[in-house]
């Protein structure tokens, strides 16, 4: 049974949408990482998934059980997920007072709050600051005692937003240890966000790439590392995992030998007629898988590498596309993002 | 000039010699603000909770109409509180009228406003993300205002302490509701005004003195509390 479970779901601000997912399944026992830039609404995801943001409208179900949104429901749907947010703030009071808080708000008594509390510091070295006041930590230590707090409930779920953002790299390393420990031993079912690829590629089981609201397609798809070949002022040419030379924007790819470059599948244009024609680059290939996926039909051509497209279902229908069919690829160049690899932790 | 540092040395000696209309006068006072005080707590402080917790039609026109109460002077209180229970009022039978009970029903509307519109303040300033980490932590609706109460505690205390100065030191509803009988309803500002109209400066001075002195170990008290709150955590 999945973990999650979301169809069409849609958040709005006013006028504005922050999140829509037509369909998003993730499974328990998994770590799995939400990648996006800023602004791609992987902390409205997060809140979502930790039940403290309603969506608009659309579904989500938690281990088959769909949530409603009464608070009768929510209560014990969130003693089961524990969120630690992007900036974690203290009660005012002491470091073990904040971690044993969960505890005793589920009626844990005193002796055992204490014992598991002071056994979760030293889980993330922090046993030596635990009657000190909260408010006095920096903030690679902040975070270790917001994740303490989250731990101490052997939560089914952990969800932390950016867990390693503005903290030095020692906490990183610390924090990223922490969450492979919680997943591999006790089996806790992780979510982070993170604008790092690498980082996600290298814990996680499972990444998505949310890009304005959307959840573009999983990483391993459309994610290339690229070798720079050349650079002028204006273009550079770089080679796609050794095999595909292509031409990018200057502007796109950083002063890097090695980059990973990202093309969203729901952005590149099929046969563009005139009136559609944009600046980009241009691929031709042969479609060598076809298949509906929602509301949309994900193309995979093969041109010199696979790259996975998505269609809207409706365009599909007015010009269908068959098997072994060539055709051309335009990929805008809002569609590309692209860093370099060498400098990411 | 030495006719003030006689009232004043005169006072005092009121004072050594616990002299007992003034020991009454002060425990009068004492006793209505404490109560009015206490009432007017319970009630602000779980509407302001509710006021600053939720999001309805009307309540930019409330948080108005509560500031605006703000200024209420306290005579216009004292008129319409008199109208009420006065013998011809609809709550004339309960025979309220020049009562302690009165003056508390008066000083309650005084300062019902102040303590809701500061607690609002105070739970407004605090840290938006107190309310996601509860309830990620586990923590139903009470535990949640626990939270909020905890956090934002000194704001409501100053709150509670500026309402119970505001009613200590006025005039206009204890004479209006209370009449000023000597042992009963006779506080610190009436018993003022009482003595400043007989022209007899000692026991007003003394009451001045008195006054001043408990707002000063009030202040003394809450800075000494958040004083605690800074350097030793719970």
């Amino acid at each position: 049974m999945p973990l999650y479970r979301m169809t069409d779901l849609l958040r709005r601000y006013g006028d504005s949408t922050v999140l829509n997912i037509d369909q998003l399944t993730i499974q328990p026992g998994q770590i799995s990482t939400l990648i996006g830039p800023n602004g791609a609404g992987k902390t409205t995801l997060l809140q979502i998934l930790a039940f403290l943001d309603r969506p608009t409208s659309g579904r989500l179900e938690f281990c088959g059980e769909e949530v409603v949104w009464q608070e009768r429901q929510l209560l014990p749907l969130r003693r089961q997920v524990v969120l630690v947010d992007q900036y974690p703030i203290m009660f005012s009071g002491t470091v073990r007072r904040n971690v044993e808080y969960g505890l005793k708000l589920r009626q844990v008594a005193q002796a055992e709050r204490r014992r598991r509390a002071m056994e979760v510091l030293a889980e993330v070295g922090m046993e030596a600051f635990a009657d000190q006041d909260a408010r006095s930590l920096s903030g690679g230590e902040n975070k270790r005692v917001a994740l303490a707090r989250a731990l101490v409930l052997q939560p089914e779920v952990l969800l932390c937003d950016e867990p390693t953002a503005n903290v030095d790299s020692e906490n990183q390393e610390i924090i990223l240890r922490i969450l492979l420990e919680q997943n591999r031993d006790r089996n806790t079912s992780i979510i982070f966000s993170t604008h790092y690829l690498s980082q996600g590629q290298r814990l996680a089981h499972h990444s998505l790439m949310l890009q304005q609201g959307s959840l573009s397609v999983t990483v391993s798809d459309n994610s290339f590392r690229v070798g720079v070949v050349s650079r002028s002022a204006e273009r550079v040419e770089c080679r796609l995992r050794g095999q595909l030379l292509i031409s990018l924007p200057a502007t796109l790819v950083p002063a890097a030998a090695v980059c990973r470059l990202h093309l969203d599948p729901a952005r590149i244009l099929v046969n563009p007629v005139e009136a559609e024609a944009v600046a980009g680059t241009r691929l031709v290939g042969e479609v060598v898988e076809l298949a509906s996926h929602g509301s949309r039909v994900r193309l995979v051509v093969d041109v010199g590498v696979r790259l996975v497209v998505f269609l809207d279902s409706r365009h599909y229908r007015q010009k269908p596309l068959s098997l072994g069919e060539r055709l051309e690829l335009v990929i805008p160049v809002s569609a590309m993002s692209c860093e370099a690899v060498d400098t990411l932790p | 000039m030495g006719f003030f540092a006689d009232s004043f040395r005169s006072a005092l000696l009121l004072f050594w010699n616990l002299d007992r209309e003034l020991l009454e006068i002060i425990g009068v006072s004492l006793r209505v603000s404490f109560a009015a005080t206490l009432i007017a707590a319970l009630l602000a402080i779980p509407a302001a909770f509710f006021i600053a917790g939720r999001n309805f039609a009307g309540k930019r026109l409330l948080l108005t109409i509560l500031n605006t109460l703000l200024a209420l002077p306290t005579v216009v209180i004292g008129l319409v509180v008199y109208s009420l229970i006065s013998r011809r009022g609809i709550f004339g039978p309960l025979d309220l009228l020049y009562t302690q009970t009165a003056m508390v029903i008066g000083q309650v509307i005084l300062i019902v406003p102040v303590i809701t519109t500061l607690t609002i303040a105070a739970v407004s300033r605090i840290d938006r993300r107190f309310r996601p980490t509860a309830l990620t932590l586990g923590a139903g609706p009470g535990d949640l205002a626990l939270v909020i109460l905890r956090e934002a505690r000194y704001g409501i205390f100053a709150a509670v302490i500026a309402a119970y100065g505001r009613v200590i030191a006025e005039v206009g509803i204890s004479m209006m509701l209370g009449g000023n009988a000597k042992g009963f309803t006779r506080t610190m500002t009436t018993a003022m005004a009482l003595e400043y109209d007989k022209g007899e400066f000692v026991l007003a001075v003394a009451l001045g003195i008195a006054l001043m002195t408990i707002a000063f170990l009030i202040n003394i008290l809450f800075h000494f509390c958040q004083g605690q709150s800074d350097h030793a955590p719970v």
